[in-house]
């Protein structure tokens, strides 16, 4: 390794002996297994996962070039637009709306992060429950005044967007306790000098505490982004994938490619496939995004 | 009470009910029958809420075990979160190394792998050292987290630089200054971990089901799975599960809640 | 380049290490342990069953082992049937199957694939076991090239719900329900009631997007689904359904739909009985399986009719219906005394009296005919009389390829792709026929692919 000093080494060898348990963990149930998935990714399979032939880039040249695979990534992509943003908006205001003194804040506090308690698989049958058109309590009670509501599931438009609300509301909980207490970090001296120079309300809002509470929101945005590219059970609970592909993440056939279809091989490579999307979108974020974050 | 207050007291009120409607609505049908519940327009509440559904619950599966299982589970990698994570922060936060930018996007790669990925050689990993239907199985592969190291990065990197200085010109040793400064700094975020550590161990389904093959080893998502029938879905019956399971994570919530605020107030002194 | 070769080689440790387990070879040739194989002291069965079937499961279990003092049976259930089979395949793979599984019916062409089980057919030849009492309906669905893979355990047909009081509401005779698509769609168009604001608030039919539904629907047009005997004589190379009889079902689906007579609940099959139970429609079509669940949840609401399966107008004589449920295989990578552990319970669990009471318990068909004349059957009989016309139905199916319903690697695939295709046509984004021809497309590049890859 060439230019690294005695002093570099050093510094290398007590980093790592910080990272160490974390980095042993990672390797065992992390790294290596998706080292035997990369590796599986280059073979077909039989059902039961045994190696048959060698397919070299075979799955991916389909992959890249399938229509259902872009029906799938165009999916993806609307679902997280459709839900990171507005997750962590939300979460911004009602965490602004939290963060006051006054009695009984904490119930307030605790009803309104209470979804973070919730799982994924319960959220999204409760969520089932309200969407279902055959039980419909929500479009009964939209109908009670007067809206007239889709049924949510079965049209392919709506049924992304049933999903997002659903995810967004599963988030709601995380995303309101990070901002929470980022906002709690901010020193009041700070309001109080911006009020001197004549700050107030939304000028306040966007002048002093976005900024101050942006790396808490690029927290969010990081692993909101990252968990709702690979929300998994809210679909299988709900759509199941449709009407029409219409939410078939590439997580969800992912899924279904290795657990119902048991093609090993191809699913591996969707997930390598993933896995590069992922990392490249986190690069970006970290690249273009993390330079606007505003450290004390 | 001032309109002003007056006013925010009714829109956090507001607020609180249109989060919280979709528990509310699962507290609601879990206390009516099978027939109530299937009648068209639906109903919001029970005409005559009875607990049948809740003593069905303990009825048809062990919920009182697999609450204690994923308790003692959640735990322990919440501990095991605790400790992998603040070292592994410190070394991203305050230690410079070269090699560090490197390290720190492999951590943050471990987030963006899908579980489909890893899954299955997990489970002969696993199976071939023997931790099938174990705590350790189902605790020790999620006792290193990515997602809380980086917050706890976020947080470390809060800390103003002046302690860390001051504490070098006084001798003490990198991991003293962890010790005694930086992890008593973070306890909000250390906070945040755990809870979130806590909540998505308790909250796993496929882990446990392929892991374990006892009953009694089984965890609390899997065995509202199995309030869901083959042949019928019954929807009083699964909220009564749900509703269960849910309350020991939501009195945690409470708890955990106070703490953070606590925590909040002690560190709010800054430099 | 060394580097390369290095990590080339770690790859194949890790994976060889992982991935190589193979299981069995080639040795296809599964055959029942000899006869003097001393059955195991334990043995055990993964199943998919819960609630009330759990129960009833245990309580044969129990009997079982109280029965006899040889053999312990331990029962584990694995979640539901497709939980249950990744669970399962992931075990093979890692040689930690059980000894008796039971897997549901679609997933008989994976079993056979997987070269992982002793074929029933080699233990009734061995001890010459008489199944003349089988339920030939029953039986034949499990049987490839005329062996008997697997022994059925749970079935069911599916059925035409109804509401008998809605029908006296409209005049019509509840004692005679619809049978052909036109008399169905003229019931339920006299069904539909709207109200003043001219929402619907009764829908005459109500079925769910469910593709078990659609294979029935090809049954009972007499049409077969792939080819080969639906896969029966010989492994399928192609899916057939985008024929006429396919195009009459979707026509007839779409119609209703867009006459505004027919319910749409998607792919929710619990939505579709909740809207039935809760008379949001006033019929559809599910399995035996529920009639339980919809009278304990109707009871004093309405009266339950029951009657027989939609078929097209012309009747075809070779229509019938297909069983459906699940069935026990035996596996082949247990030691041969556990498989002949396995063996005994299977004959315990298809006596008479068991599966009478089995019956009783859960509403499921007895396997043997004799199941008929014991007392919890005979009791089971006269307190849900709607159920003699689920027997009759299964009784009177003719038994051809078409009615033994198909047989594919890629059933689960094949079965959630019709459910894509029906959504489309219903959705309006593709005519009948052309959705039929791009699924059967679809399924046929997967249906090759499976075929490749599973020599």
């Amino acid at each position: 390794m060439k230019g690294w000093t005695s002093r570099d080494l050093r510094g290398l060898v007590v980093g790592l002996a910080y990272l160490a348990p974390s980095l042993l963990l990672f390797a065992a149930f992390v790294f290596i297994p998706l080292a035997q998935t990369i590796y599986l990714s280059f073979f077909n399979t039989r059902a039961t996962g045994v190696i048959t032939t060698f397919a070299g880039l075979d799955h991916y040249v389909e992959l890249l070039t399938s229509e259902i695979f872009h029906t799938g990534l165009l999916a993806t992509a609307i679902f997280a637009l459709y839900t990171v943003p507005i997750g962590i908006a939300l979460g911004l205001v009602l965490a602004v709306l939290l963060n006051q003194r006054l009695r009984a804040i904490n119930v307030f506090r605790t009803m309104m992060s209470s979804t973070i308690a919730i799982s994924a698989a319960v959220g999204a049958l409760i969520w089932l429950l309200l969407f279902n058109p055959s039980l419909g309590l929500l479009d009964y009670m939209l109908s009670l005044i007067g809206i007239q509501g889709p049924a949510w599931l079965i049209q392919p438009t709506t049924a992304i967007i049933a999903v997002s609300i659903t995810t967004i509301w599963l988030t709601l909980g995380t995303n309101i306790i990070v901002l929470l207490s980022g906002l709690q970090s901010v020193p009041e001296e700070i309001y109080e000098a911006a009020r001197l120079d004549g700050a107030r309300g939304l000028r306040m809002f966007t002048r002093i505490t976005v900024p101050m509470v942006s790396p808490s929101l690029f927290f969010l945005f990081v692993v909101d982004t990252v968990a709702v590219l690979q929300a998994f059970t809210q679909i299988h609970v709900m759509t199941r994938g449709g009407p029409v592909d219409a939410t078939r993440v590439l997580v969800y056939s992912i899924y279904q490619d290795a657990f119902q279809n048991f093609q090993f091989g191809f699913a591996s490579a969707q997930a390598v496939i993933l896995l590069l999307l992922v990392m490249g979108l986190t690069l970006i974020q970290f690249r273009f995004v993390e330079r606007r974050v505003h450290y004390q | 009470m001032k309109l002003g207050t007056l006013a925010k007291y009714a829109l956090l009120v507001v607020a609180s009910i249109i989060v919280a409607f979709p528990l509310l609505v699962a507290l609601s049908y879990s206390f009516m029958s099978e027939s109530e519940i299937a009648t068209f327009p639906p109903p919001v509440f029970p005409a005559q809420p009875s607990l049948d559904n809740y003593s069905q619950v303990f009825a048809t599966i062990p919920i009182v075990r697999y609450l204690l299982n994923s308790f003692v589970v959640s735990t322990a990698v919440v501990v095991g979160q605790l400790i992998t994570a603040s070292l592994a922060a410190y070394a991203f936060s305050f230690l410079v190394f070269r090699g560090r930018q490197v390290l720190f996007f492999l951590f943050l790669s471990t987030l963006m792998i899908p579980w489909e990925a890893t899954i299955i050689p997990n489970y002969m990993t696993i199976r071939t050292i023997g931790w099938l239907d174990t705590y350790q199985g189902l605790a020790v592969p999620f006792m290193a987290t990515a997602f809380g190291t980086f917050l706890l990065r976020q947080a470390f990197l809060q800390i103003p630089r002046e302690l860390w200085d001051a504490a070098r010109i006084d001798g003490a040793s990198t991991f003293r200054f962890l010790i005694s400064t930086v992890i008593p700094l973070s306890r909000p975020a250390l906070g945040t971990i755990a809870i979130y550590g806590f909540l998505s161990t308790y909250n796993q389904y496929f882990w446990p089901l392929l892991i374990t093959n006892q009953p009694l080893m089984r965890t609390t998502q899997v065995g509202i799975a199995q309030l869901r029938f083959e042949e019928t879905l019954r929807w009083g019956l699964v909220m009564a599960g749900v509703i269960m399971v849910a309350i020991p994570t939501l009195a945690l919530l409470v708890v955990g809640q106070r703490q953070l605020i606590r925590g909040l107030t002690a560190g709010a002194v800054k430099g | 380049m060394r580097r390369l070769a290095t990590l080339a080689l770690a790859f194949t440790m890790v994976a060889t290490a992982c991935g190589g387990l193979a299981p069995g070879g080639s040795d296809s040739s599964a055959l029942a342990p000899a006869k003097d194989v001393a059955p195991a002291a334990t043995m055990t069965w993964w199943h998919a069953m819960s609630g009330v079937n759990g129960d009833a499961v245990n309580k044969i279990v129990a009997g079982f082992n109280s029965s006899q003092s040889k053999i312990k049976v331990e029962a584990i259930f694995q979640g539901n049937y497709d939980d249950l089979l990744a669970k399962l395949n992931t075990a093979i793979a890692s040689n930690a199957a059980p000894a008796l599984v039971q897997v549901y019916d679609i997933g008989q062409r994976y079993m056979y694939d997987s070269a992982q089980v002793v074929p029933m057919q080699a233990f009734i030849d061995r001890d010459k076991f008489n199944t003349s009492d089988f339920e030939p309906a029953v039986i034949n669905y499990y049987k490839y090239q005329d062996k008997l893979q697997s022994m059925p355990f749970n079935a069911s047909t599916p059925v035409l719900y109804y509401n008998k009081d809605a029908f006296k509401e409209v005049g019509l005779d509840p004692a005679k329900p619809p049978v052909t698509f036109t008399e169905i769609a003229d019931a339920a168009k006299k069904l539909t009631k709207k109200d003043a604001s001219g929402q619907t608030t009764r829908y005459g039919f109500g079925p769910s997007i469910y593709g078990w539904l659609f294979e029935q629907l090809m049954a009972t047009s007499g049409a077969l689904y792939a080819d080969n005997g639906n896969g029966r004589d010989n492994r399928s190379t192609k899916v057939v359904y985008n024929s006429a009889a396919g195009k009459a079902i979707l026509d007839w689906w779409k119609a209703g739909v867009d006459g505004g007579y027919f319910y749409n609940p998607g792919i929710d099959n619990d939505g579709a009985a909740n809207a039935f139970n809760a008379q949001k429609s006033a019929m559809y079509i599910e399995s035996t399986a529920r009639m339980r669940g919809h009278i304990t949840t109707i009871a004093g609401k309405f009266e339950l009719g029951i009657g027989l399966y939609p078929r097209p107008d012309s009747k075809p004589k070779e229509g019938g219906n297909i069983i459906g449920g699940a069935s026990l295989y035996i596996m082949k990578s247990r030691p041969p005394a556990e498989q002949q552990a396995a063996w005994e319970f299977v004959k315990y669990a298809m006596s008479s009296a068991v599966q009478a009471q089995w019956q009783s318990d859960t509403g499921y068909y007895p396997v043997v005919k004799s199941a008929y004349d014991q007392a919890p059957s005979k009791d089971f009989s006269t307190k849900y009389p709607q159920f003699q016309v689920a027997i009759s139905e299964i009784r009177d199916s003719p038994q051809n390829r078409s009615t033994n319903g198909a047989v594919l690697g890629v059933m689960p695939q094949a079965r959630q792709r019709t459910q894509k295709m029906i959504e489309s046509v219903l959705l309006g984004q593709a005519t009948s026929q052309a959705a039929l021809d791009a699924a059967v497309t679809e399924m046929n590049a997967a249906i090759d692919k499976y075929n490749k890859a599973n020599p």
